[in-house]
């Protein structure tokens, strides 16, 4: 009754604005009364094409504006380049200017309308009880736009959330999952009485540590099975012989998503964690990490692992896309999940990569290459091969009769890769292919060939070779050759300038100031996510890693390696990282949901069809990649 | 304003009637030197039953204020009259005050007086002007006994005398408001539409402002002389 009676006794002109509120961030959150205390103190002005809405001249800022229609632009002038840079635009709902607002002090930056512009405004008074009126108000104006990026991960997680029914986050501290005074003995005592003290505290796992309670061997019940099965010790010897030595350890600030990779990668199921003096304190094992959980990362990549037939791969990628979801569920932000893929794609990988050695070993020592995002670590469930082989000639023989070896090899890897979701690469680039099953000069030779004697055409492939990993076999060889290309890329000038002109063909899908730029060939009203939007954050990144000799193929290592060198200013980097993995989240949903409607998966959405927050922050973020492009034009005048 | 409505209409019931008469509203001001950048405009918009002023009556007012180059939504006003004599379903409300406020007695002169009063004589604004013109004129008139000729504007010659190339497709409010992209929130909604009309006089005063057009008197002397234009072209 009050409800209904309050939206009667309101002008129409009012609930009109109240409506138009409701539908962006941060109004949407505010209670009814705190949005009529807008409306009803707004006023509305109208800016055409161009008009400067808010400059410094203006002194201390005292209204605060929200976009009805149209769109303004912040500019700044960039003192070094002498030109206008656009530093932000703020599209309908969003409001300006916070910071200076907040701070009582003028503007920093030119506000200006681009395009015929509706903008509705309160005084300071009216903001300052709003403020202190409505907390989500003064939730978003202290936090800013970092409050509508938790927004949207939240949405991320809810979303998956709804099919998983717990709410543990992988962010949390280890701290909260780690086992308090986990049961030790000291090397000495004969596995008889470990096992005893096991017994007596019900747990399955004890830590052997020295005088100075340094974790050094763990001793499950799994080693007792094994010890008692194969007849390895008998129960009276120190427990020292049989423990499992150098157990892993993770400080105790680490977060259970760490915990949960170092578990997947070497497949413990316990983990000690520990203090800065490197002393026990603690105990994580998978079942507490996981206990809620029905698909679970390290047991999916145990068995992904040790699995015996081609079949049992094939059946068990159902398994990884559940696990995406999971991952989604609890907390796991973008960076951390294309991770699980990655990790799960490789020891996929090895283990096809074993089968096939066992059945059909070619005789011959190899290191596996992959390349392209596998290499980068940032695989999504739409992947493709892009792999090749590394080789050292062995004494009296050629490198062709290597190749008659390997090569078969390879096509029977690539096949089987094929069929448990890999699809076969439409460029050849696998290791089959007699070009890129090389041995270590060849490879050194080709990259001689490739950053000497480079053309556009063959830049191309840079976003392939340039981003590489081993993933099988001896690491020596591969990092020898990393060294040498690094080597030579930082003292070709010109091969930069034409790697970072290449980075620069794909634009973010931005017009100049209006909207979002669809793809012209692909469907209509689309944006390729991964062209359109990752490419141009992974493409500039690479220039300036390579440049700047990071050996890192991971964007956001490498833009951490670069803020390490002074590269990349600390704020621009975090900004650039948050935006990648803002689109990479938003691709990956949509791959979810794809998948969910038995569609196949593509990169292209529509961005209609997210909600007005979500289309805001990928504007946002497109417009960060803008940024980064625009880094690199002015690093390499181009 | 709605404070101020609330406290006046108390006044009037308790019999108190305060300064407010017919004859004490305040004067008509006529288009002067007054600048367009400081200057205070009514904008309104009418309901009527229908498109006769000489049988159809008036059933709502939507109006908003221009305040210095700005539409200032805390000085608006938003009525809808009830008239019993006609066989209107609509509810009686001033939005603010209850509907037992007025639904006895004087409720529709205490509406106009009041409307009267927050007009405050200043010049006003409508779209194809001559019908809320000749309506609102009649009501009042009828109503109250009032005759005095305020300054009317009408916005539909307003816009093309500033943007005598735009292709609109037509005439109407419609029209414009698509051409400039506004979002109308309830269309022949009194209020609504007042706040379009509002919002298309606001990008003809920047149009205005840029062509060095400064007071009032100067667009009043521009619309007269395009009408005059367009009535040579017509002939």
């Amino acid at each position: 009754m009050a409800a209904a009676n309050q939206d009667t006794t309101r002008p129409q002109n009012t609930r009109a604005i109240m409506v138009f509120l409701q539908s962006h961030a941060p109004f949407s959150n505010m209670d009814d009364d705190h949005l009529a205390h807008f409306a009803e103190h707004a006023t509305l002005r109208f800016y055409a094409d161009g008009d400067v809405v808010l400059s410094a001249e203006d002194g201390v800022v005292n209204r605060f504006y929200v976009v009805k229609q149209g769109r303004i632009r912040g500019e700044r002038h960039n003192e070094k380049a002498d030109k206008t840079e656009t530093t932000f635009e703020i599209s309908q709902g969003e409001c300006f200017p916070l910071a200076a607002i907040i701070g009582e002090r003028p503007t920093r930056t030119l506000h200006r309308a681009a395009g015929d512009t509706f903008c509705l405004s309160i005084e300071q008074d009216a903001f300052v009880t709003l403020i202190s009126e409505s907390e989500p108000f003064r939730d978003f104006c202290l936090r800013g736009v970092s409050s509508l990026l938790d927004q949207v991960n939240q949405r991320i997680q809810t979303g998956a959330m709804a099919s998983m029914g717990s709410s543990i986050s992988l962010s949390t501290p280890l701290e909260r999952y780690a086992l308090r005074n986990p049961i030790v003995c000291n090397p000495d005592v004969p596995v008889r009485k470990a096992v005893a003290r096991m017994h007596e505290n019900n747990v399955g796992s004890i830590v052997i540590t020295d005088d100075g309670r340094h974790p050094i061997g763990i001793f499950t019940l799994r080693d007792l099975r094994t010890m008692i099965a194969e007849e390895t010790c008998s129960l009276d010897e120190p427990v020292g012989q049989i423990m499992t030595k150098n157990p892993c350890c993770l400080p105790v600030q680490a977060d259970a998503f760490d915990a949960a990779m170092l578990m997947a990668e070497h497949h413990f199921a316990h983990l000690c964690v520990v203090d800065e003096h490197k002393r026990l304190i603690g105990m994580v094992s998978e079942r507490d990490l996981f206990s809620l959980q029905r698909v679970d990362l390290v047991n999916l990549a145990r068995t992904i692992g040790t699995a015996t037939h081609l079949r049992t791969l094939v059946s068990l990628r159902t398994d990884v896309s559940r696990l995406v979801d999971a991952m989604l569920a609890h907390g796991a932000d973008s960076g951390q999940v294309v991770k699980i893929i990655t990790t799960l794609n490789d020891v996929t990988v090895r283990r096809v990569l074993e089968l096939n050695i066992k059945k059909n070993d070619p005789g011959i020592a190899f290191t596996w290459l992959t390349f392209g995002s596998e290499g980068r670590q940032e695989q999504t469930l739409l992947t493709d091969q892009d792999n090749g082989i590394l080789f050292q000639t062995p004494e009296g023989m050629t490198e062709e009769q290597v190749r008659e070896k390997l090569l078969p090899f390879a096509r029977a890897v690539n096949d089987e890769l094929a069929q448990c979701g890999f699809t076969l690469c439409k460029g050849n680039i696998m290791a089959s292919n007699p070009k890129l099953c090389l041995s270590d000069h060849e490879w050194d030779d080709w990259f001689i060939r490739f950053i000497d004697a480079s053309t556009p055409q063959n830049l191309v492939y840079s976003s392939i070779f340039l981003d590489m990993r081993a993933v099988f076999g001896p690491t020596d060889s591969l990092n020898e050759l990393l060294d040498k290309v690094l080597a030579r890329i930082q003292k070709n000038a010109l091969f930069q300038k034409m790697l970072a002109g290449n980075a620069l063909q794909r634009k973010p899908p931005l017009t100049m100031f209006r909207n979002f730029r669809y793809v012209t060939d692909g469907k209509k009203n689309s944006l390729d996510l991964k062209r359109q939007g990752l490419a141009p954050f992974v493409e500039a990144v690479r220039v300036f890693a390579l440049a700047n000799g990071v050996k890192n193929a991971n964007t956001l290592e490498r833009m951490d390696k670069l803020v390490g060198k002074g590269i990349f200013d600390d704020k621009d980097a975090n900004a650039w990282k948050d935006a990648y993995s803002l689109i990479q989240a938003i691709r990956m949903r949509s791959h979810q949901e794809m998948l969910e409607r038995g569609e196949e998966l593509t990169n292209f959405i529509d961005p209609n069809d997210l909600n007005p927050l979500d289309r805001r922050i990928l504007r946002e973020s497109f417009r960060q990649a803008q940024r980064l492009q625009q880094k690199l034009e002015l690093t390499y005048q181009l | 304003m709605l404070q101020q409505l609330r406290q006046w209409i108390a006044r009037r019931r308790t019999g108190i009637t305060g300064t407010i008469a017919p004859e004490n509203t305040p004067k008509p001001k006529t288009p002067g030197d007054q600048l367009l950048s400081e200057c205070r405009l009514i904008v309104l918009d009418l309901e009527t039953t229908g498109l006769h002023p000489s049988k159809d009556e008036v059933i709502a007012v939507g109006a908003v204020a221009i305040n210095g180059g700005a539409i200032d939504l805390s000085d608006q006003f938003d009525l809808i009259l009830r008239r019993p004599e006609l066989d209107i379903t609509q509810t009686v409300l001033i939005h603010g005050i209850g509907p037992e406020a007025l639904t006895q007695g004087h409720e529709t002169e205490d509406a106009l007086l009041f409307l009267l009063e927050w007009m405050n004589g200043d010049p006003v604004l409508a779209y194809h002007s001559a019908f809320d013109q000749k309506f609102l004129e009649k009501t009042l008139k009828a109503e109250l006994g009032y005759t005095q000729n305020h300054t009317w504007m009408d916005v539909a010659d307003v816009l093309p005398a500033f943007f005598p190339d735009a292709k609109t497709g037509g005439k109407g409010l419609d029209h414009w408001a698509d051409f400039f992209g506004l979002e109308v929130s309830a269309r022949h909604h009194a209020a609504s539409d007042a706040l379009a009309t509002a919002e298309l006089t606001l990008i003809a005063l920047n149009k205005a402002h840029k062509e060095g057009l400064k007071t009032l008197r100067e667009l009043h002397d521009k619309l007269r002389y395009h009408r005059r234009l367009r009535n040579i072209h017509h002939n």
